[in-house]
């Protein structure tokens, strides 16, 4: 017996509904049956919509959530000198990374706030590259937060992985230069990539956190360098985890260079320049092959360390760098043109032959100035001084030997003496045109970036740019290098194997050649003439004893060598403004080549405020006698 | 005392529903569940599956129990459960425990029990109760308005926690009800209305900006791709990428890698939709139709007018539970976090829907009795 049975007063008890009302309670259950058909009804509609008429198109993009393509990054090339002497290395390193997509919405801050903790970045800039990232239309790929970690940070990192989702720890080499300093200049350096280039290059497989060679040979062999990234197909779940590699294409590796710079070579030179640059702001010098126009070493100081941009930029150093006058991160070598000065009397001297406004035997007497009345006040005259009062009856290669400025002065703009023309000279748009033809201002296409392009000025550039008309006063400084002239070191040296070559204007490049990752050579096809100057052979003959006389027993005699005959030109150039005694600070400059007979080698040795018998050709000295004397003795005369 | 061996007309077609659409969601769970349980069957009893099987068990007994049971006995009870019930309500809006942004359960030891599932069941008892007293002046606005308001009070309080997909399953209970009742049909029509047009302003003023933000994801998911977007989007290409035979149990890559979110419980349906394709939909329809029916038929054979009532607020129950569910799986309705009846993951869920089959069957049972 139990309450599931029987009547009992508590139960309701309706009456049996009567017709009518059974009737109407039949008909509402009809319609809430008809309620239940309608909404299975209007779900299958949706699903039938979804499910079998656009079926195709959500299976696709199931599969594009599924399947990722993981950029594999190809390994940068390697640098090395001219003899297989590494100069730079992909270290293996840790980083920590982010992928946006899989830090859950609302925990950014939390995971930025560990990762503060491991990395020592700030969180609010780790979680505004979450944000950025998560914004972006690539929020999948890792984004490195920090690189270059320690081991220890590493591991600790790797320990929490579990409870920061969306944070990886990668495997990131960091490039590593074993002469950061000495080669700094031509090695360069790589760098984050900035919105700019990712957004120029992101197309050619290049990541948001990549980095990107920013300076020197890293920079202009960019392309090379970097190889060609794969790409790898892989399963991901939702959190990002790689759970199958489905296929994948593999990454080229970057091309290895190998740069015509003697890193040994490289080593003494910066070491001479350094003893011999005293108290100068800068200092630079080039070595280059006369006949391939490979730069055998290239030093511009002060230089700086390309170390500091490895991993994490050490912003400090960077600040130093930025704000020290001496501008270490600029190439002085190519970067920054100065007045040639005396070493520009190559030019005058060059195309006053050629052009028959003086043969060798042409002869000049300095009386240690020359007096020139003025264009417009007549009576009054401007007196140029030669750098010296006792150089007397001079022919072309005296002229050029012992750097008589008057020489030059003649045939740079002749000499008109009482109203009668006594030497007809080259006048400024032949001296200009001539300039032009041996590679002043214009880039002369070294394969490193950054170059200047000097200034060849004429009459039509001052009245432009000045304001002023050309006087003759102009056409003599432009003789002499000095006034608006403004040459690289690097142009200069051009001009001086162009002379020593046979009157080919090269084209200078630091690499020998570059080769595939497994060591493969490649033929590379480099122009290594821009023109050849058309200069009579029996003018450059002149040109280069001229040359040899200025070191032998001229103004350039401390460029002397044992057992190598030296050829070259001193420059010691006015700039700045004029001191209150008339005089004002030099350059200092020396250019030359040897061995005379069977030219090699070029050397330009540029000093700020320097001198060039003095300072500048003392060092170049130095440099031709470690190269002849030291270096390619060791290296069995085999040449470079 | 209950008698097991009973030859009164237990309908076993619906109770053979009910534990099939179960073993349905136990499968889909399983395969919900897999990469977590990794398939061994000891992770798997142990897991998910097996406290909802256990669940599942607790409330096939209690369903036989209560169909063994004159459920007017309960229609007595019907005022103490409800008062019981507006109390559980706001001790889980003071107290209760919190996730995803909203107060719902009460937390006892390990297990969270969440009231407005039972109490959907309660409410359906008090105005099955309350509309068969007064059937006979349900047209009165006095009637009407009463029969309201004993949906509307727990309503508002789910509202609140917020749960704006519970508070209207209490409102479409009690409209089923009512118009079942024989209410005037100006009166529920004005009612309607009256919502409709009270909507924008609710909209404005009283909906918190938890449910505004689920409702602007709803109409554009791609503005939060990866929060709250997510799960509707990925539910979306679930089921879409299912076609007509779905990819195959245990093998759909959305649900398998983890792409769908919360896959035992609110988007259990994406899981059937990907893996088991339309025609597996169609089937689980299927189910839900028999049931339904049978439910219908119980009220249409209930010799009285509080068995009638319970019938249709049962149905009306299980029906728009099912509705809004599915719907929010494929884009018709916004996320609300109504669970699936029978086969999304969660006791309190499945322990009422059992509950509301014993109801059932108790007025199925019943039904001849009072001829005898």
């Amino acid at each position: 017996m139990g309450y599931t049975t029987g009547r009992r007063p508590w139960s309701s008890d309706p009456p049996t509904p009567a017709g009518d009302e059974a009737r109407a309670v039949r008909n509402k259950i009809f319609y809430f049956g008809l309620l239940v058909v309608v909404v299975f009804g209007i779900l299958t509609l949706q699903l039938a919509r979804m499910q079998l008429v656009n079926g195709e198109k959500y299976r696709l993009r199931a599969e594009t959530n599924r399947l990722r393509q993981v950029p594999v990054m190809p390994a940068r090339g390697l640098i090395y000198d001219r003899d297989g002497v590494p100069l730079v290395e992909n270290r293996p390193a840790f980083a920590a990374a982010v992928v946006a997509a899989d830090v859950p919405a609302g925990q950014e801050m939390d995971i930025s706030l560990a990762l503060q903790d491991l990395t020592g970045r700030p969180a609010s800039e780790i979680e505004a590259i979450i944000r950025e990232r998560k914004a972006s239309n690539d929020p999948f790929t890792p984004q490195v937060i920090k690189e270059n970690l320690s081991n220890e940070a590493a591991f600790r990192l790797r320990e929490q992985l579990a409870s920061l989702p969306g944070v990886r720890v990668v495997v990131k080499p960091v490039r590593v230069y074993n002469e950061s300093v000495l080669m700094s200049h031509i090695l360069g350096f790589v760098g984050p990539i900035d919105a700019e280039e990712y957004e120029r290059l992101k197309d050619s497989g290049y990541q948001y956190d990549d980095r990107i060679g920013k300076a020197g040979v890293e920079y202009t062999y960019e392309s090379l360098l970097r190889g060609v990234a794969g790409t790898r197909a892989v399963e991901t779940d939702a959190s990002g985890r790689e759970l199958r590699v489905l296929g994948e294409t593999a990454a080229v590796p970057g091309m290895n260079v190998v740069l015509s710079i003697d890193v040994d070579l490289q080593r003494r030179v910066e070491e001479f320049l350094k003893a011999g640059m005293g108290k100068s702001l800068n200092a630079a010098a080039i070595v280059m092959d006369v006949h391939t126009g490979q730069i055998l070493a290239m030093v511009s100081l002060p230089n700086y360390d390309s170390n500091i941009f490895s991993g994490e930029v050490d912003q400090a150093a960077l600040a130093k760098l930025s704000q020290d006058p001496a501008k270490p991160m600029l190439n002085h070598a190519i970067s920054e043109m100065y007045p040639p000065g005396s070493t520009f009397k190559q030019i005058t001297g060059a195309a006053a032959l050629q052009e028959g406004v003086a043969n060798a035997g042409t002869m000049i007497y300095s009386p240690g100035y020359l007096d020139v009345e003025d264009e417009y006040i007549p009576g009054k005259f401007h007196r140029f001084k030669d750098w010296r009062s006792d150089l007397g009856t001079m022919n072309f290669y005296r002229g050029l030997a012992m750097s008589s400025d008057v020489y030059f002065y003649y045939l740079a703009g002749g000499y008109v003496k009482d109203g009668r023309r006594v030497f007809q000279g080259l006048g400024p748009s032949r001296l200009a045109d001539w300039a032009r033809r041996f590679g002043l201002g214009e880039a002369t296409g070294i394969d490193l970036p950054g170059e200047s392009e000097g200034l060849v000025p004429d009459p039509e550039w001052k009245e432009r740019n000045v304001g002023e008309p050309w006087l003759l006063g102009d056409t003599y400084n432009f003789g002499i290098g000095q006034g608006y002239v403004a040459a690289t070191p690097l142009q200069m040296l051009l001009v001086t194997a162009a002379i020593a070559n046979g009157g080919d204007l090269l084209i200078p490049t630091v690499v020998k050649e570059l080769r595939t990752a497994d060591g493969q050579p490649l033929q590379l096809k480099r122009q290594t003439v821009k023109r050849n100057l058309n200069l009579d052979p029996r003018n450059l003959a002149i040109m280069r004893e001229a040359m040899r006389q200025a070191v032998a027993d001229g103004s350039a005699f401390t460029a002397q060598v044992r057992n190598v005959t030296v050829a070259g030109k001193t420059g010691t150039a006015e700039f700045g403004e004029r001191r209150p005694d008339g005089s004002y600070k030099e350059h200092g400059w020396f250019t030359g080549f040897a061995p005379f007979n069977n030219p090699e080698v070029a050397v330009v040795v540029f000093m700020e405020q320097g001198n060039g018998a003095g300072t500048a050709a003392p060092v170049a000295a130095k440099i031709l006698d470690y190269y002849f004397n030291q270096l390619k003795v060791a290296k069995g005369n085999a040449g470079p | 005392m209950i008698s097991w061996r009973d030859p009164r007309p237990f309908d076993f077609v619906l109770l053979a529903a009910a534990v099939a659409l179960t073993a349905y969601g136990l499968v889909l769970i399983y395969s919900g569940t897999l990469n977590t349980s990794g398939g061994a069957l000891e992770e798997v009893v142990r897991g998910p599956v097996g406290r909802q099987a256990a669940f599942a068990l607790v409330g096939i007994a209690l369903c036989l129990v209560i169909s063994r049971f004159d459920y007017r006995f309960l229609a007595q009870g019907s005022a103490g459960l409800y008062i019981g019930l507006i109390a559980a309500l706001l001790f889980v809006l003071t107290i209760g425990a919190q996730e995803y942004g909203s107060r719902r359960w009460i937390e006892i030891g390990d297990t969270r029990v969440q009231p407005s599932e039972i109490g959907k069941v309660i409410v359906i008892l008090a105005l099955a109760k309350y509309l068969s007293d007064n059937s006979e002046r349900v047209k009165d606005l006095r009637v009407f308005f009463t029969s309201f308001a004993i949906a509307l009070v727990p309503a508002l309080l789910v509202f609140a926690e917020p749960d704006l997909g519970s508070a209207s399953i209490f409102i479409l209970i009690w409209l089923g009800m009512v118009i079942m009742a024989g209410a005037d049909m100006r009166h529920v029509l004005g009612t309607i209305g009256m919502f409709v047009a009270m909507a924008p302003f609710a909209l404005i003023i009283v909906v918190t900006d938890y449910q505004r933000e689920r409702v602007s994801v709803f109409l554009d998911p791609a503005r939060d791709a990866l929060g709250t977007g997510f799960n509707i989007l990925q539910a979306e290409i679930s089921v879409g990428s299912g076609g007509l035979w779905g990819k195959g149990l245990t093998n759909g890559t959305q649900t398998q890698l983890d792409y769908l979110r919360t896959q035992t419980t609110d988007y259990v349906f994406s899981v059937l939709g990907e893996e088991l394709g339309f025609v597996g939909a169609m089937a689980l329809f299927a189910l839900f139709i028999i049931l339904l029916f049978r439910g219908l038929r119980a009220a249409a054979i209930s010799q009285d007018i509080f068995g009638r009532m319970l019938a249709v607020g049962i149905v009306i129950f299980i029906l728009f539970q099912a509705f809004i569910n599915i719907g929010v799986n494929i884009r018709l309705f916004p996320v609300t976090g109504i669970p699936l009846p029978f086969i999304s993951q969660g006791g309190s869920s499945l322990i009422t829907v059992f509950i509301a089959v014993g109801l059932l069957e108790s007025v199925i049972v019943r039904h001849r009795q009072v001829t005898l």
